[in-house]
């Protein structure tokens, strides 16, 4: 069978992933530049029985999905800054009491308002930590349209295996660039969340099993369990004795160690012998990734590290690598969170220099090249 | 048949608020008023929420002085709910007096609650069978049964009108003819229906038997044969004592104990009123064969 | 579950025994409320296993946690919201939301309306105490005027809304009040709410004994439950008593009935009809 092409936006990749990843609910709120995602996903759920619904706001959006998750359904949500900031109380919800659910995040300039039609990258803290009291969370950043559209999937998948919120995370450039890729017959593994089916009467909704995630009722299936953000026991009931508390939150914390294979991913260039090694996300790593092939051509060691999965960061992988690092150049579309990162993760001598720019343009490979080369001269 | 006569006819219609008492009355005083008669029909309602007492005194004749029917002279006595049938019997005229009331029981909930401990029962226990007996001419038959098989409960009172109309002298065009006036345009039909299951209900009632026949339901679940049947299951460890249940109870017959949990005096006051159950926040009153129905 | 009609209502049944007695503080009218809705729920013999509890924050959201149902106690004013997510995606499930006058009137207003506008199917109980008593008694968006609470200390001069005009406006099938003290009526009207096929909103009044009652000097619960009596005015057979000779009367019962098309099923239908259309292309 001949691969078929197609144009294809990078929102539009992130709504058919979504189809493809079995997402049978999505609920949003207008906001620009993510509004395309909502508005395949007008087109396409109907066509798969599933509901899309415009909610009143981004926190209802958040909740809307949440509450179909809860119903056992697939479900997903997209937004932008301001709507980001708005869900953050509800996504602290679905990591407490660990509700699937995806949550797409394209990037645009900020602080408040920002600029609603220009790039930003600096929401990667936020998506990390934006909700409050500690979490776990996953953060994905994929870096083209081909990568949205598998990153979606993925996210669904992880999503639903592990019970977390999953977001993808990509700026507005992303979102709103068209590349010609080939979609046809993709076809894709759909990861069915772990039901409960033991017996009702002894049923414990958060019970520490070996995979250290917990079966999830259905409602109607005869469970009749108790959901609630509240600090919970292993039976779904709010407690607040310290020690069944630790237990509690060490699972939730711990199930994202365990399947830390799983949920890691990132993408390498050059780094066996890399002496100054670029790290980046997103758009940025294509510029960069431009800028290290450049560089190698012109003789110089350089390298590529790019998560894919941001958070939880890689940090094993990249240690390995870091090792024989003199310089880590971190170009970044904010003020300087990832190389915040880098300072936690290099060692005291390895150099860290930054490349950010908050003008609403992109950072372009040129920019990265020409620090790839001082730095080597030196 | 009460013929009309130079003394005036006395009807009482009583029931509760939202039953239809007074449009029973403006039917038969409408009826009355077109045959010629001269009518006074005085009537207590507006202060009645729903539940709260309803009667109106219909008098009609050649000529009628006073509004209000005296005591001991009510010709016809219709009840649309059984409790207020019984409170007004004293008005019945004891020689030949027709009683006619519908077996529905509508407790008001807090229409007792200031009565005194150690007075009567609120209701009586005698059975619809013992009651009619004590009449001279007395039908009791499940009206809002009837009406609810008809489709619409509130038509129980056209179902007791239709039984009226057996009683008085006037012709059943004319019954039908003043009801369409009053009821709704779109339940006429409906309307018309439940005067004749009424009709007809007292006509096989009347050559079966004197008494009339009183749904298994009514005996089962109305009265208890006999006091102390009603079971009042306490929980102590819920109960948080916020006395709500002392002071409502109509029969007096709980009290709040030094540390602050209930207890119930003497079980054979309560009558399963269910008031304690049903407002106690924290469930910890449980009754057991309950006398109410709503 | 299915045919216990037969069998005779026992709150026990419908709770989570194990976690009893509850928090609710003594003569807290919320508890009357859970047992009107329980009953209601035995009535029309509603599966314990498809009903679904969505609650808030504060004493009304916890409320849900006692029942026997799947219950999901969510964020501050956000029931509604993901009752709409659960409603939809499951349109087996009974989905009633437990919500309070702070929780559904101010941090979660914005919901309330357009569950109002939106129309689908599933019951929202509304317990409405004045204040906000979780916190400790503070100023809710249905606190009289004049009343104390700990954020108006010398008295509320905030106006105060009515919930059930703001959901008629907003377009909400079926709307009802009803206060505690009413136990049989306050259950035959969330039995109507149950059965009403689209939203419908039916505010509680209950009483705040321990905390806006005491600080407010309103006597002890059993009068503050009787208090209730003085305020209401049963609206469900029409026009008992002209208003304006009681103007300060809360109107009970049923207060409003549009007749709208249920959203689920119209999506649904909507959905068909596009898809029927492009087979045709």
């Amino acid at each position: 069978m001949s691969i078929k092409y197609q144009n294809l936006q990078g929102n539009h990749a992130c709504a058919l992933g979504a189809i493809a990843a079995g997402c049978r609910f999505f609920a949003g709120y207008p906001i620009t530049p993510s509004s395309e995602i909502a508005e395949r996903m007008s087109l396409e759920l109907p066509k798969h029985e599933g509901v899309f619904i415009q909610m009143e706001d981004e926190i209802a959006s958040m909740g809307a999905i949440l509450g179909a998750s809860m119903g056992g359904v697939k479900a997903m949500t997209a937004t932008s800054g301001p709507g980001f900031s708005l869900k953050q109380e509800n996504i602290g919800y679905a990591a407490g009491a660990e509700i699937p659910c995806v949550i797409a995040n394209v990037m645009r300039g900020g602080p408040s308002t920002g600029m609603p039609t220009r790039p930003a990258q600096s929401d990667l803290m936020q998506a990390r930590w934006g909700s409050h009291g500690g979490h776990p969370l996953i953060v994905i950043t994929p870096g083209s349209v081909r990568e949205i559209f598998d990153e979606t999937v993925r996210a669904f998948q992880l999503s639903e295996k592990i019970r977390t919120p999953v977001i993808v995370l990509y700026d507005e450039v992303l979102g709103h660039l068209v590349e010609t890729l080939p979609l046809s017959g993709a076809a894709h593994k759909i990861t069915e969340r772990k039901w409960a089916d033991e017996s009702p009467e002894t049923f414990m909704p958060y019970a520490e099993t070996t995979d250290l995630i917990p079966p999830m009722p259905r409602p109607g299936d005869g469970y009749r369990t108790h959901t609630t953000g509240l600090t919970h026991a292993e039976d779904g009931f709010p407690t607040q004795n310290p020690e069944t508390v630790v237990k509690a939150m060490k699972r939730m914390l711990d199930k994202f160690e365990l399947h830390q294979s799983e949920i890691e991913s990132y993408e390498t260039v050059c780094c066996e012998d890399a002496e100054v090694l670029v790290m980046t996300v997103g758009i940025s790593a294509r510029a960069a990734k431009h800028a290290v092939k450049t560089a190698r051509q012109e003789g110089i060691k350089a390298g590529l590290f790019r998560p894919i999965t941001l958070w939880p960061f890689p940090e094993k992988a990249f240690k390995k690598i870091i090792s024989k690092v003199k310089t880590v150049v971190v170009p970044e579309m904010n003020t300087g969170q990832l190389s915040l990162e880098m300072e936690r993760l290099c060692p005291k001598k390895t150099k860290i220099k930054s490349i950010n720019r908050i003008d609403g343009e992109a950072i372009a490979p040129k920019e990265i090249l020409s620090l790839l080369q001082s730095v080597a001269k030196k | 048949m009460t013929k009309i006569q130079e003394r005036p006819t006395n009807v009482l219609v009583v029931g509760v608020g939202g039953q239809g008492v007074i449009l029973v009355s403006k039917v038969l005083a409408q009826l009355c008023l077109s045959k010629g008669l001269q009518v006074k029909q005085s009537e207590i309602h507006g202060m009645a929420k729903r539940g709260g007492t309803v009667f109106s005194h219909i008098r009609f004749g050649p000529q009628v002085w006073s509004p209000t029917i005296p005591a001991g002279e009510v010709d016809v006595l219709v009840a649309l709910e059984w409790a207020e049938g019984l409170r007004w019997l004293e008005y019945l005229n004891p020689d030949c007096g027709t009683f006619i009331s519908d077996t529905q029981h509508i407790v008001p909930p807090f229409a007792c609650r200031n009565r005194q401990r150690g007075s009567e029962d609120t209701y009586a226990r005698e059975t619809p069978a013992e009651i009619i007996k004590k009449v001279p001419n007395g039908f009791a038959l499940d009206a809002a049964g009837m009406a609810q098989e008809l489709g619409n409960e509130r038509t129980s009172n056209t179902i007791l009108l239709g039984i009226l109309s057996t009683t008085l002298d006037f012709e059943i065009k004319d019954w039908e003819e003043t009801l369409d006036l009053f009821v709704p345009p779109k339940t006429v039909e409906l309307n018309r229906q439940a005067f004749h299951i009424g009709r007809q209900w007292i006509e096989n009632a009347i050559r079966t038997s004197e008494v009339a026949p009183v749904s298994e339901l009514y005996e089962q679940k109305f009265f208890p044969e006999e006091k102390g049947l009603v079971e009042w299951e306490f929980i102590p460890e819920w109960c948080k004592g916020c006395d709500i249940c002392v002071k409502m109870c109509p029969e007096r017959c709980l009290k709040l104990t030094p540390d602050q949990k209930v207890e119930i005096l003497d079980i054979n006051d309560c009558t399963g009123c269910r008031i304690c159950e049903w407002l106690c926040p924290d469930f910890a009153i449980n009754i057991r064969k309950p006398v109410f129905i709503s | 579950m299915s045919n216990n009609l037969s069998k005779e209502f026992n709150i026990r049944d419908y709770l989570r025994e194990d976690l009893m007695p509850h928090f609710l503080c003594p003569g807290c009218g919320h508890g009357i409320a859970l047992r009107a809705l329980l009953q209601a729920v035995h009535e029309l013999e509603i599966s314990k296993d498809q009903l679904a509890i969505v609650s808030g924050i504060g004493c009304s959201g916890r409320v849900g946690a006692y029942i026997d149902a799947n219950t999901f106690h969510v964020t501050h004013g956000r029931p509604l919201a993901f009752a709409t997510g659960l409603a939809l995606a499951r349109p087996d499930l009974e989905v009633v939301v437990i919500t309070g006058d702070g929780d559904s009137l101010a941090i979660g207003g914005n919901h309330l309306i357009h569950a109002c506008r939106r129309n689908l199917k599933m019951t929202c109980m509304m317990l409405n105490n004045e204040v906000y008593g979780m916190t400790g008694g503070q100023a809710s968006p249905t606190t009289s005027q004049t009343r104390y609470t700990t954020t108006s200390p010398k008295g509320s001069i905030e106006p105060v809304f009515d919930a059930c005009k703001l959901a008629e406006a907003a377009g909400a099938g079926f709307v009802g009040r009803e206060v505690t003290l009413q136990m049989p009526s306050l259950k035959n009207l969330l039995k109507k709410c149950l059965q009403y096929d689209g939203f419908s909103f039916l505010e509680v009044i209950s009483d705040c004994t321990e905390i806006f009652g005491r600080k407010n000097q309103l006597g002890t619960s059993p009068e503050m439950i009787l208090n209730q009596k003085s305020s209401m005015r049963p609206d469900s057979y029409g026009n008992i008593v002209d208003e304006p000779f009681r103007p300060n009367f809360m109107k009970t019962g049923v207060l409003a009935l549009n007749e709208r098309p249920e959203y689920s099923a119209t999506y649904r239908q909507h959905v068909a009809r596009q898809l029927k259309s492009k087979e045709k292309k």
